[in-house]
């Protein structure tokens, strides 16, 4: 009887453990999902407007990006601390 | 086009080794363990240890290509000085990528020139890294028999996913920032050009935000770095690994596609990306520490 509850405990928490990896990356990639999107939206209505400013404006747009694209790894390295550590 | 595809489907295969020893091993497919460092020269000083693993191997390997690098693109010249080869073409087009969107954009135009060279080598160590670590290369824990000989598989790693290396990376930048900062503006300037223009009644609140989001540079500086090459080469790993997991060879064509896909894209997107924003970031970090009202 034991050792069933036991064995479900921990089938328990290797659930948990799944749903928290999957949540951190799925919301963190819905934020950035949101952001990135943003971004390269304003770009291109940036670029339509004055054209002649795209070479300046390409740096900022790949920072931009890439300051985004990292919160989907902060969610990620959130998930995978909670699957390896608990 | 085709010569190259066919080139990456190729390295691809090469993978599959590896993958393949491994899931036999330990029946169970881990991907963990592809980023085990492992321990092949043991150096041991007290409490200090200093031992060559792969990573360390990978990052000796990327001093090399990258100081090879340099001189090729920069000091050796070829033909007449009228006749810039394409080679220095590709140089100069590196050099200006660091001037102008990485130096130019961060650091103040007195501090270029100390910093300069610190920024675009950061870029082109950092490029390096992540470009070596989507070829196969025999640096790996794992070993195959091949007529007798214990050879070490083909195996794919960036020394840049072990967490350890970003963070050196960016203690270095997080340490000359301050430094930089007080050596222009004097160390009492400096600490209060941090906290910004708010009544007296906020600065509990803001005080101690500001200096920790001074460590959260070097958190966030570090973990982007790392998370970015280890998901991508996680991803990769774990698409080819479906393979071995569900046992079955049909779904092979499907994964290689969709490995093969997400190969590119870091390869041309991100390993690029990353190094410009390490030195690009760490440009703005150093710059706004020399003229905090920038």
């Amino acid at each position: 009887m034991f050792n069933l509850l036991a064995q479900e405990a921990a089938s328990n928490v290797d659930a948990g453990k799944a749903i928290a990896l999957a949540l951190g990356i799925g919301l963190g990639s819905l934020g950035a999902g949101i952001g990135i999107g943003n971004i390269f939206g304003s770009m291109i209505q940036a670029v339509a407007r004055q054209p002649e400013l795209r070479g300046e404006l390409t740096g900022i747009q790949w920072l931009g990006f890439a300051l985004t694209e990292a919160v989907v790894f902060y969610g990620l390295i959130g998930g995978l601390l909670a699957y390896v550590l608990v | 086009m085709l010569r190259r595809l066919l080139t990456l489907a190729l390295g691809l295969l090469l993978l599959l080794p590896s993958v393949a020893l491994a899931a036999e091993e330990s029946e169970e497919f881990n991907p963990e363990h592809d980023f085990e460092v492992g321990e092949w020269i043991p150096i041991h000083l007290g409490p200090l240890d200093l031992s060559i693993n792969k990573a360390v191997a990978y990052l000796i390997l990327g001093t090399i290509v990258t100081i090879a690098l340099g001189l090729a693109l920069m000091r050796i010249k070829v033909g007449s000085k009228n006749d810039p080869a394409r080679r220095q073409a590709v140089g100069e087009m590196v050099y200006e990528i660091a001037q102008t969107q990485v130096a130019e954009q961060g650091l103040p135009t007195k501090a270029i020139g100390r910093w300069f060279p610190y920024v675009a080598t950061l870029m082109l160590f950092i490029w390096v890294l992540n470009m070596i670590s989507f070829i196969p290369l025999p640096l790996s824990n794992e070993k195959f028999e091949l007529f007798g000989l214990e050879l070490p598989t083909l195996a794919l790693y960036a020394a840049t996913s072990s967490i350890s290396v970003t963070l050196a990376l960016a203690f270095m930048t997080f340490v000359f920032t301050h430094i930089e900062g007080v050596r222009h503006n004097g160390p009492i300037k400096y600490v209060k050009s941090w906290i910004p223009d708010v009544p007296k009644a906020m600065y509990p609140l803001i005080v101690p935000l500001e200096v920790l989001g001074q460590f959260m540079r070097l958190v966030s500086l570090s973990i982007r770095l790392y998370a970015n090459m280890l998901a991508g080469h996680m991803l990769i790993l774990t698409f080819i690994g479906l393979i071995f997991v569900l046992g079955n060879l049909f779904i092979a064509p499907l994964v290689i596609g969709a490995a093969t896909l997400f190969y590119l894209f870091e390869v041309v997107i991100v390993v690029s990306i990353q190094a410009f924003i390490f030195a690009a970031l760490s440009a703005i970090y150093i710059g706004s520490a020399i003229e905090p009202e920038h």
